[in-house]
């Protein structure tokens, strides 16, 4: 089974997100 | 200038500085100063000029209590005299919220595409933990990320529909 490279994005999403949020959380509560 | 006039002057000065925060924010703000102002003019049992301008320069500027508000540390600091202010901004960083909004964003986006990523922006905003401007850019990461498959996929459709058609 093939993975499209463009629908790799859309996972990628949501985690890019989540790395920006959780980073900012912990510089702030360090 | 007498005392009342002082607090709404600097309170009105306040939400100035705080309009880029979020509403719910700036409100939850100005309520904690304004609570802060109180229960220090109680304690200070004096409601002269001098009384408020002293607790004022304890306080701060407005610009710099705003300033301080992406920092919950610094704005425990400078409301040290009322332990309730402090308590609201001593919570762990992650509640509820914050781990369903990070859980979605992340295995949701795997298991649930598109849907995931949008439910889990969805408790992003419900959070507090996050200034408007965070939310703003994690909204942009994911909407331009999500967009961008789709427009890929729909330009390469049209692209293969013009040399097949």
């Amino acid at each position: 089974m093939s993975v499209e490279p463009v629908s790799l994005l859309v996972p990628l999403a949501g985690i890019a997100a989540a790395i920006f949020l959780v980073v900012v959380l912990v510089r702030r509560h360090r | 200038m007498d005392a009342d006039a002082l607090v709404h002057d600097y309170l009105g000065r306040l939400e100035v500085a705080a309009w880029s925060l979020a509403v719910d924010r700036r409100a939850d703000l100005v309520g904690e100063v304004r609570e802060h102002i109180a229960t220090a003019l109680a304690e200070a049992g004096r409601r002269d000029e001098s009384t408020v301008r002293n607790i004022l320069e304890r306080l701060g500027s407005p610009e710099e209590i705003v300033a301080a508000e992406g920092e919950p540390d610094a704005v425990a600091s400078a409301l040290t005299a009322t332990p309730t202010i402090g308590s609201n901004t001593d919570r762990a960083p992650w509640g509820a919220v914050e781990i369903v909004a990070l859980l979605l964003l992340t295995v949701g986006a795997v298991l649930l595409p598109f849907v995931g990523p949008l439910l889990g922006l969805v408790f992003v905003w419900l959070s507090a933990q996050w200034t408007q401007q965070q939310k703003v850019v994690a909204t942009a990461i994911v909407l331009t990320l999500l967009v961008l498959p789709v427009l890929l996929l729909f330009s390469v459709g049209t692209a293969a529909g013009v040399h097949t058609g």
